[in-house]
């Protein structure tokens, strides 16, 4: 018998197929099925949230028992916070039932937040930088604002929904070097869906501060401040600032204050409320 | 910048690299393989378990292994390919490699020994490395015919 080896024909166990071609196929696919199931979980996980009485809410936080700082180390500056905040709540729709409690930490964060339960919490760095009290009641205003409109809990559940998703969907992503990618597109349209509930929140606000004071001075002063603090984004291109960041950019929230202050007719060259006299050695 | 920004670049610089090395090494691996299966042709490679019954033969195990690796554009495409099915081509090309690979190996083993056939040959394919590391090994083997000295001697 003979045997021979004849010349197989070329390509019979590979796919004729443009690497780069399949590729861009398929990012462009997978990046638009993210963002459309991250931005469709977000919404649908966010609305099943904010159906979550407020009670459970303040239950499942009083459960947990989480740490807020310590109220009886600084008294004062946590009564004088509460009263505020109550000042600003009898100018807001806020239900009844909803109790917003303000509590004080003493790190030097530039920062304050609001969370599940109706808890704020402001920081001595942040409180340290307050020139008077307009300022002052601005940032409280828009944390309020969050709770009023349930935003933290619409965020734990949007984000929770949308997370497990996408870890479901990117985990089966084999090498997990895809999965990172997809993961960032994922993580980028939550935060665009987060920064509506900040321009919201800061929309309240600064009608609960006029309502106060009968003038808007002072308020747009925050966004200054913080600003100056990150130097407004530095080196990054606007609109991928825009894009990336969880807050509206500050110089356009100086620009919506002064618009809406002027739409409304609200004045903005009123006196400012100067901060107790105590206040700083509060701290 | 941040660190968003800095992980992307980071991606698309791997992913160029990798596209254009890989793209490399393989065409000119293509280019090898062609050339070296045409100068082995003479040696025919035989899946059959059954030797020619009409002469004898010295029989020899002969083996050859390739490991041969992905790269990083090759892994990013099958991880997006993982998402929607179909066929994973980036690794075809790389197996369809590495099987000829072997199969030169294994025949440039029984040129040595001055083999005329290569018969009951079989492949193993094991995947070496985990996690973003992807290879994979190829191993072919068979049986080398060589003509005994007597049958050589009866033929002249």
């Amino acid at each position: 018998m003979k045997y021979e080896n004849r010349r197989p024909v070329e390509g019979v166990n590979t796919t004729r197929v443009h690497p780069l071609k399949q590729f861009a196929q398929l990012l462009i696919g997978a990046v638009l099925l993210i963002i459309v199931l991250a931005f469709v979980l977000q919404i649908s996980g966010s609305a099943l949230a904010k159906k979550i009485p407020f009670s459970f809410e303040v239950a499942v936080m009083d459960k947990l028992d989480v740490e807020f700082g310590n109220p009886e180390e600084h008294p004062e500056i946590v009564a004088y916070l509460n009263e505020l905040a109550q000042k600003l709540i009898s100018r807001m729709p806020v239900p009844d039932g909803m109790d917003v409690v303000v509590h004080y930490s003493p790190e030097p964060v530039f920062n304050a937040f609001a969370t599940v339960g109706g808890n704020l919490m402001f920081y001595q760095g942040l409180l340290s930088r307050m020139p008077d009290e307009n300022t002052l009641a601005m940032v409280m205003a828009h944390e309020i604002s969050h709770i009023l409109h349930r935003d933290p809990v619409a965020s734990l559940g949007g984000g929770v929904a949308s997370t497990i998703a996408l870890l479901g969907l990117t985990g089966s992503a084999g090498t997990g070097l895809a999965g990172n990618v997809l993961n960032s597109a994922g993580v980028l349209t939550s935060i665009q869906f987060t920064r509506k509930m900040e321009q919201a929140a800061d929309e309240q606000a600064i009608t609960a501060v006029n309502g106060l004071y009968g003038h808007v001075n002072g308020a747009a002063y925050l966004f200054e401040l913080f600003s100056s603090k990150r130097g407004d984004g530095g080196s990054q291109p606007v609109w991928l600032e825009r894009f990336t960041s969880t807050h509206p950019r500050d110089t356009d929230r100086i620009e919506s204050i002064g618009e809406r202050a002027m739409l409304e007719g609200w004045r903005t060259d009123g006196a400012l409320t100067p901060l107790p006299a105590g206040f700083k050695s509060w701290l | 910048m941040s660190s968003i920004t800095i992980q992307a670049i980071g991606v698309v610089v791997l992913l160029i690299l990798g596209y254009s090395f890989g793209q490399l090494a393989e065409r000119r691996h293509y280019k090898r393989i062609l050339k070296r299966e045409e100068e082995t042709r003479h040696l025919p490679v035989v899946a059959s378990r059954y030797p020619p019954e009409d002469e004898g033969f010295q029989q020899v195990l002969v083996c050859g292994n390739v490991v041969i690796a992905s790269d990083y554009f090759k892994g990013f495409l099958a991880g997006l390919i993982n998402i929607f099915g179909g066929r994973v081509t980036p690794f075809e090309s790389l197996l369809d490699r590495a099987r000829r690979e072997s199969v030169l190996r294994v025949k440039a083993r029984a040129l040595e020994l001055d083999a005329r056939y290569i018969f009951n040959i079989k492949f193993e394919t094991s995947r070496i490395a985990t996690g973003r590391l992807a290879a994979m090994e190829v191993m072919a083997y068979g049986t080398a015919l060589i003509a005994t000295e007597n049958k050589v001697a009866n033929e002249v």
